[in-house]
């Protein structure tokens, strides 16, 4: 036991005082909250620029203008139609309405089939997502407008009725996510000291004694250990104070998980470290396997994004689940597997991994 | 009693025979050196015995046990310094000596070690900081910080300068004076003449001759040796026919003549430089020494 610690200690002591391995450990997953949780702190919902192109100041622009002002997102420009346009263009307004100086009285009175009033939506063709976002409530305005003018029933009454993931802000999402990423890195390039140890022959001249191996490869996985729980407290830490993410979930569920996370990226550290000959090479692997999880496993972009042919890349990969348990446990996401699917799929891949690390490593 | 017994020693890496039925056997007490060339087989000789490197063949037991089954009992029983290690770079030499002790059951007070090797004003440095030589002397504190009755030590003196080799050879003495068995491996014949009880000269992995450094130079000359250099007669007959000349040996410009009339010898040898014109520098006059009997058995010098 006294060994053990010894080992621990020394263990700790010769990666705390590099300063380089700190930085990456520690700040750098720090920078990365801090960094994001700025970007998408912009007062949580985005705006948009809405231009109204109409000639004459009349009752039915006056309407139409009130009742897209109503929707909070929306800023609202009123202008002729050559100046509304060319700010579409000049990407100054996300869509331009055109409405009609007055409305044709057939129409008033709906005696005229296809005699409707036109109002055109001119947008941007590029930008797909906020015009499609932004069409269909522009049309639900143009008919509650409508509905207003020839008195319609209302037959269905939308109520909103906020639950529980509605709260949560973008760095909530991220904040879980980026500490998977942290305990990745911390596993996969923690374990490229295992190489260094042996190129630094410094695992010879521990075989030259009767510390069982055991014991020192223990020594490294506790010590990578301690250094997850400790990223996790700083990242927790700083998402609460500086950007108020509250974790709902226990202490211990948190730290549980954060312990099965580095466990199995220690082991498939462990072995992909175990294909290379110099620590450069394992570098190299290391960086092949992790930048492709860092994108696709729903991180920073939510999966639904990624095209469906990288679907079965995504559902294979160990970091697409402790992101979705981490999202889940601390903040109530909404699950993208259950907790047991996610669970029972680190399980799988820190013992596959272990048993080809085992398979495969070297000690010379 | 025999602290180590080796016999048949074999050891191939691909089809280099680094050590090629190899035997030995040291006695409990003494310094025991091994004397060769790079390459002779010495480190792999010695990585067998700490248990670090399977053999091919032969038999060996260290203190009782077999190295290649019995590892971890070898283990115990023995300090060993490397000729190529590593420590963990960022800690400092007490903790390193700190960490090694923990391995052992017996230990030796850890500032104690580190005293004994001279490293007490750099305790508090850490590895990565420490000179060649530094680093050299704390590999042998951690083969002392066991306090074991067999202790091996590979090259230890190998770049250091000669204050702190002379350093070294106190510490080794001192490891004896307290009755321990050493076992080291060196190129410097004057090191395994002046610190080592028995020695085995080692070549291409077999053991060409064994006995203590007196005995092995009397049982091969009772001449003294001349030597000069010479830079442009290749004419060794002359040489070798001087008056009172046993044996010469050439290598390169370097031409030693073994005599036992030293005085006729040297006569003779300058006479024939006049007459002929030949040029001489760098005599020198001294006593046969374990590179005269490394030079006679293999017709090589220990350090190309």
């Amino acid at each position: 036991m006294m060994t053990f610690w010894q080992l621990v200690t020394a263990n700790a002591k010769d990666i705390v005082r590099d300063r380089m391995s700190l930085f990456w450990f520690l700040i750098f997953p720090v920078l990365f909250i801090l960094l994001f949780g700025t970007i998408f702190s912009g007062g949580g919902t985005p705006s948009y620029d809405v231009g109204i192109a109409c000639s004459t100041d009349g009752p039915l622009a006056r309407a139409i203008s009130a009742g897209l002002r109503a929707v909070p997102a929306f800023k609202v420009h009123t202008g002729t139609e050559v100046e509304e346009l060319a700010a579409l263009k000049k990407g100054g307004r996300s869509v331009v309405i055109k409405v009609p100086e007055s409305l044709p009285t057939a129409a008033l009175v709906g005696a005229a089939p296809g005699g409707a009033a036109k109002i055109y939506v001119y947008y941007d063709k590029t930008q797909q997502v906020t015009s499609q976002v932004l069409l269909p409530v522009v049309r639900q305005v143009l008919d509650e407008i409508e509905r207003g003018i020839t008195g319609a029933p209302r037959i269905f009454d939308v109520v909103d009725q906020p639950v529980q993931h509605a709260r949560l802000k973008d760095i909530d999402y991220l904040l879980p996510g980026i500490l998977a990423m942290a305990l990745m890195q911390l596993g996969l390039f923690g374990s490229l000291r295992a190489v260094s140890l042996r190129e630094q022959k410094i695992l010879k001249s521990l075989g030259a004694t009767p510390l069982p191996r055991s014991l020192l490869l223990a020594a490294e996985v506790v010590v990578r250990m301690i250094m997850a729980l400790v990223q996790t407290c700083a990242i927790v830490v700083i998402g609460h104070l500086v950007f108020d993410v509250n974790i709902i979930g226990s202490w211990l569920e948190v730290f549980g998980i954060v312990l099965l996370g580095a466990v199995t990226f220690v082991s498939m550290g462990y072995m992909l470290v175990s294909f290379a000959k110099t620590e450069e090479s394992g570098q190299g692997i290391i960086q092949v396997v992790q930048f492709p999880m860092m994108f696709l496993s729903g991180i920073f972009f939510p999966i639904d994004f990624m095209p469906s042919f990288l679907r079965s890349i995504i559902n294979a990969m160990p970091l697409t689940y402790l992101g979705d348990l981490l999202r889940q446990v601390m903040v109530g996401a909404p699950p993208a597997f259950s907790i047991y699917t996610d669970l029972l799929v680190l399980a799988c891949w820190a013992v596959a991994t272990l048993i080809l690390a085992v398979k495969f490593w070297r000690w010379e | 009693m025999d602290a180590i017994i080796a016999s048949g020693l074999r050891k191939a890496y691909g089809n280099v025979r680094a050590v090629d039925g190899l035997d030995l056997r040291v006695e409990a007490g003494q310094v025991f050196g091994m004397l060769g060339p790079n390459g002779a087989g010495k480190t792999t000789t010695v990585e067998i015995l700490v248990g670090l490197r399977d053999r091919d063949s032969g038999n060996v037991s260290v203190l009782g046990y077999d190295p290649g089954r019995q590892g971890r009992e070898v283990k115990w029983r023995i300090g060993v310094q490397l000729q190529s290690y590593g420590l963990y770079p960022r800690l400092t030499v007490r903790e390193v000596v700190r960490l090694f002790a923990s391995f052992y059951r017996n230990t030796l007070p850890v500032d104690e070690v580190i005293e004994r090797v001279g490293l007490t004003a750099k305790a508090n440095t850490i590895v990565k900081a420490l000179s060649g030589g530094q680093a050299q002397r704390l590999a042998v504190a951690l083969a002392m910080v066991n306090d074991a009755d067999l202790i091996f030590l590979d090259e230890p003196t190998t770049g250091l300068d000669p204050q702190a080799r002379r350093g070294l050879w106190d510490v080794i003495r001192n490891m004896k004076d307290r009755g321990k068995t050493v076992f080291l491996t060196t190129h410097y014949m004057d090191e395994a003449e002046r610190l080592c009880d028995t020695v085995a000269v080692v070549d291409h992995g077999k053991v060409i001759a064994l006995d203590s450094p007196s005995r092995l130079i009397s049982e091969h000359f009772q001449e003294q040796a001349v030597e000069f250099s010479n830079s442009i007669s290749n004419d060794r007959e002359k040489f070798q026919s001087l008056p009172g000349v046993s044996r010469a040996q050439f290598d390169g410009e370097k031409a030693t003549l073994y005599t036992k009339d030293v005085t006729r010898t040297i006569a003779a040898l300058m006479e024939l430089a006049q007459r002929d014109g030949i040029p001489i520098d760098d005599v020198i006059v001294r006593r046969a020494t374990l590179e005269d009997v490394f030079l006679k058995l293999t017709g090589r010098r220990i350090r190309e």
